[in-house]
């Protein structure tokens, strides 16, 4: 076993330690030529009580990071270390030892096809606890109607099946489900996705109120920005596999300083139209010279407007503002141009009209 | 304006229709019109109705939904009750329907362009070279890059938003006069999901196409719509131009599905829920079907059923109290009390525990 590798995202003088400290974790899928590296050189941590919204788009590994962090997918390279253990490395009894105690739980996507149709709601939220043992029929009962009340289900409902209920209400037995183990650590893999605006709100009010009156720490994994916005308090931008911004979640939106970012939050349907960047000024068009290409180059370039030569070379994560103590997490963003693009996305016309791609 | 565009391609009136064989009624006199060029967007929440009246309109209403009640009326000729032979000759030529999941719609062993063929082929009676020719066409008209490359993948080689397109280019391969889009852009990234809401607007403006779209997010519809029509309970409650909904709406349905909306400001707020549930299909609710969830809701809201009445130009309300100015505000100040209790009480019982 190595010795802790320091890390460029943080000093280790914050007063508390994190919780989860994930460490240059590369994840390969797959053998031979069928070979295909998902995740390359992720690092991040989550201290407790805070939620951190993990965002990308389809493929840039968001699912894959989580259901490494939960022992699904051993990683290549690197490790995860969870309250000072190293998670990623145990094998065999020491592993499912380690997963019963349900320290570390995963509320997953679609509700209607995690939760099986022919179990009660009851049933559900108390499976995980009867195979983990040592806890009588009524101590499981007890636990189960506590969590259903913390995320506000109706007793009523325990008795019935998943496909009894609305779809919020599932999205909520979900929750509950992860909750009844006690966990220390919540994983959700886009939790709102399959839900409309109020339920999605209802959900995401939820997961901020646990994260305020348990102090429980929450992974939030999510394509949609503006969910995140309201209740995340720090965000960590996933493309192809790479983190390419991490910070506190008002000075990322308040100023991205990766393009990829902007161009996520300029794609965000909205309600009003008032946006500094317009997505025409973040995507590239055929008048850009062409990116350069190559498997050193950086994950973005082929995509982003404001490639130059220096991109040929994959950038590392730059430390805009260091984390200092736990109050503030630090920022960091891996774009050689993240100092000169903003300026260049400005000039960039504005096309008046739905200009043709 | 022309003459011509002044006459919908699409007309619902008073449509009803009675699911489980005719046990409950699921939509209650919906009308509706899409006229050529404009983008007609249906708002609401899951379970309002939306889906139910595009399947009508398409003509493929579910086992056991009848229209009993109503007309659909598609370029001028009523066709409400065709047969399933006639909807045949509609159905991709004259109407094209794009929906949430891509991939489920189409074949996973056959090459996606075989696919386009196919339908120029039966539809049009083309040859297979000038179909392989006009699919080339259409291909690069959705956006996709190289279509020769993509011509010969098969759908699981291609992502969401390229089979997404692929739907499209399918969907107005015959030159259709209406789009109907069923939350076509929800299952997709922001970023994929602003170019196809991008596309449709393209097309809208190219091929002067009658657009109906669904969706339950009204930040969605902002970017997109002409003209929103706002469904509840198998109601429409309200309807008007984007500009009129979003800026001034009158139903306090449709003020509650704004607070819920995304900003877009990615600025930290109250995030706001629209309390309570809508009622079941086939439950019976006097007077106003949101009454029972409306914060403004008065006795005469709970007796009587709402008629829709003008609120100003080509804008329809069914609200009692729709243009009280004292409405916004005391919704408001309840919102803002029910909020403070559900936080105490959420509270209290965690720190109870």
């Amino acid at each position: 076993m190595t010795a802790t590798r320091v890390t460029e995202t943080a000093s280790d003088s914050a007063t508390t330690a994190p919780l989860l400290q994930i460490e240059s974790v590369d994840v390969v899928l797959g053998r031979g030529w069928r070979a295909a590296t998902i995740l390359s050189g992720i690092s991040l941590r989550v201290w407790p009580g805070e939620i951190v919204g993990l965002v990308g788009e389809t493929g840039s590994g968001k699912t894959t990071l989580a259901r490494t962090v939960v022992g699904l997918i051993r990683p290549k390279r690197g490790r995860v270390v969870f309250d000072g253990k190293d998670i990623s490395a145990s094998r065999g009894r020491e592993r499912r030892a380690q997963r019963r105690t349900g320290h570390i739980q995963f509320v997953f996507q679609d509700p209607l096809r995690s939760l099986d149709p022919d179990m009660t709601i009851a049933q559900i939220v108390g499976e995980g606890l009867a195979i983990r043992g040592g806890l009588g029929s009524g101590e499981i009962a007890r636990r189960v109607t506590a969590a259903a009340e913390k995320v506000g289900l109706d007793a009523r409902l325990l008795s019935r099946t998943p496909g009894q209920i609305s779809g919020g209400q599932r999205q909520r037995v979900s929750i509950a489900r992860a909750l009844a183990a006690d966990p220390r650590l919540l994983i959700c893999d886009e939790p709102v996705s399959a839900l409309d605006a109020s339920n999605r709100n209802y959900v995401l009010r939820l997961l901020g109120q646990l994260r305020d009156s348990l102090s429980l720490p929450i992974m939030i994994i999510s394509h949609d920005l503006s969910s995140l916005a309201g209740i995340a308090d720090r965000i960590v931008v996933l493309y192809r596999g790479r983190v390419v911004e991490d910070g506190p979640v008002g000075e990322v939106f308040a100023s991205p300083r990766h393009p990829y970012t902007a161009l996520l939050m300029a794609s965000a349907p909205s309600v009003r139209h008032e946006r500094e960047l317009s997505v025409h000024q973040l995507r590239r068009t055929a008048a850009d010279p062409a990116p350069p290409a190559g498997p050193g180059a950086c994950v973005f370039a082929a995509r982003c407007p404001f490639a130059a030569a220096i991109c040929a070379t994959a950038p590392e994560r730059i430390v805009v503002t260091p984390a200092v103590a736990s109050a503030s997490f630090g920022r960091s963003v891996a774009c050689h141009r993240h100092d000169e693009w903003p300026a260049l996305a400005s000039d960039r016309a504005r096309p008046s009209a739905s200009a043709q791609q | 304006m022309t003459g011509n565009s002044d006459i919908p391609v699409l007309r619902v009136d008073d449509l009803h229709i009675t699911v489980h064989h005719g046990a409950a009624t699921a939509v209650q006199g919906v009308s509706l019109n899409v006229r050529p060029g404009e983008v007609v967007g249906l708002v609401g929440e899951s379970g309002s109705g939306k889906t139910l009246t595009c399947r009508a309109a398409l003509g493929v209403l579910p086992p056991g939904c009848d229209i009993s009640q109503g007309t659909i009326e598609f370029g001028g000729t009523d066709v409400t009750n065709l047969s399933r032979r006639e909807w045949e000759r509609i159905h991709g030529s004259d109407m094209g329907a794009v929906f949430q999941d891509p991939a489920s719609y189409l074949n996973p062993s056959l090459t996606v362009g075989s696919q386009v063929a196919e339908v120029l082929r039966a539809k049009r009676g083309l040859s297979r070279k000038q179909a392989r020719e006009r699919t080339a066409e259409l291909l690069s008209a959705v956006g996709l890059h190289q279509p020769e490359r993509v011509y010969h993948q098969i759908p699981s080689e291609l992502s969401g938003g390229m089979l997404q397109r692929i739907m499209i280019a399918i969907a107005i391969s015959c030159d259709p006069r209406l789009l109907i889009a069923d939350e076509a852009t929800t299952a997709l990234d922001v970023t994929i999901q602003a170019e196809i809401i991008e596309l449709i607007r393209d097309l809208r403006d190219r091929l002067d196409l009658a657009v109906l779209f669904v969706s339950h997010d009204l930040a969605v519809i902002r970017e997109l719509c002409d003209r929103v029509v706002v469904f509840y309970a198998g109601q429409v409650v309200e309807s008007g131009t984007v500009e009129e909904i979003i800026g001034h709406p009158a139903h306090p349905y449709t003020q509650a599905l704004l607070r819920v909306a995304s900003v877009g400001d990615f600025r930290r707020r109250e995030l706001q829920v629209i309390g309570g549930q809508p009622p079941q299909v086939g439950e019976h609710v006097t007077g106003c079907q949101f009454a029972p969830r409306c914060h403004a809701a008065i006795d005469a809201c709970r007796t009587a059923a709402m008629p829709l009445h003008a609120e100003g130009e080509g804008h329809l309300v069914r609200c009692n109290r729709a243009g009280d100015e004292n409405l916004a505000a005391e919704i408001a100040a309840k919102t803002a009390r029910e909020a403070a209790e559900v936080e105490a009480e959420v509270g209290g019982e965690l720190a109870a525990r």
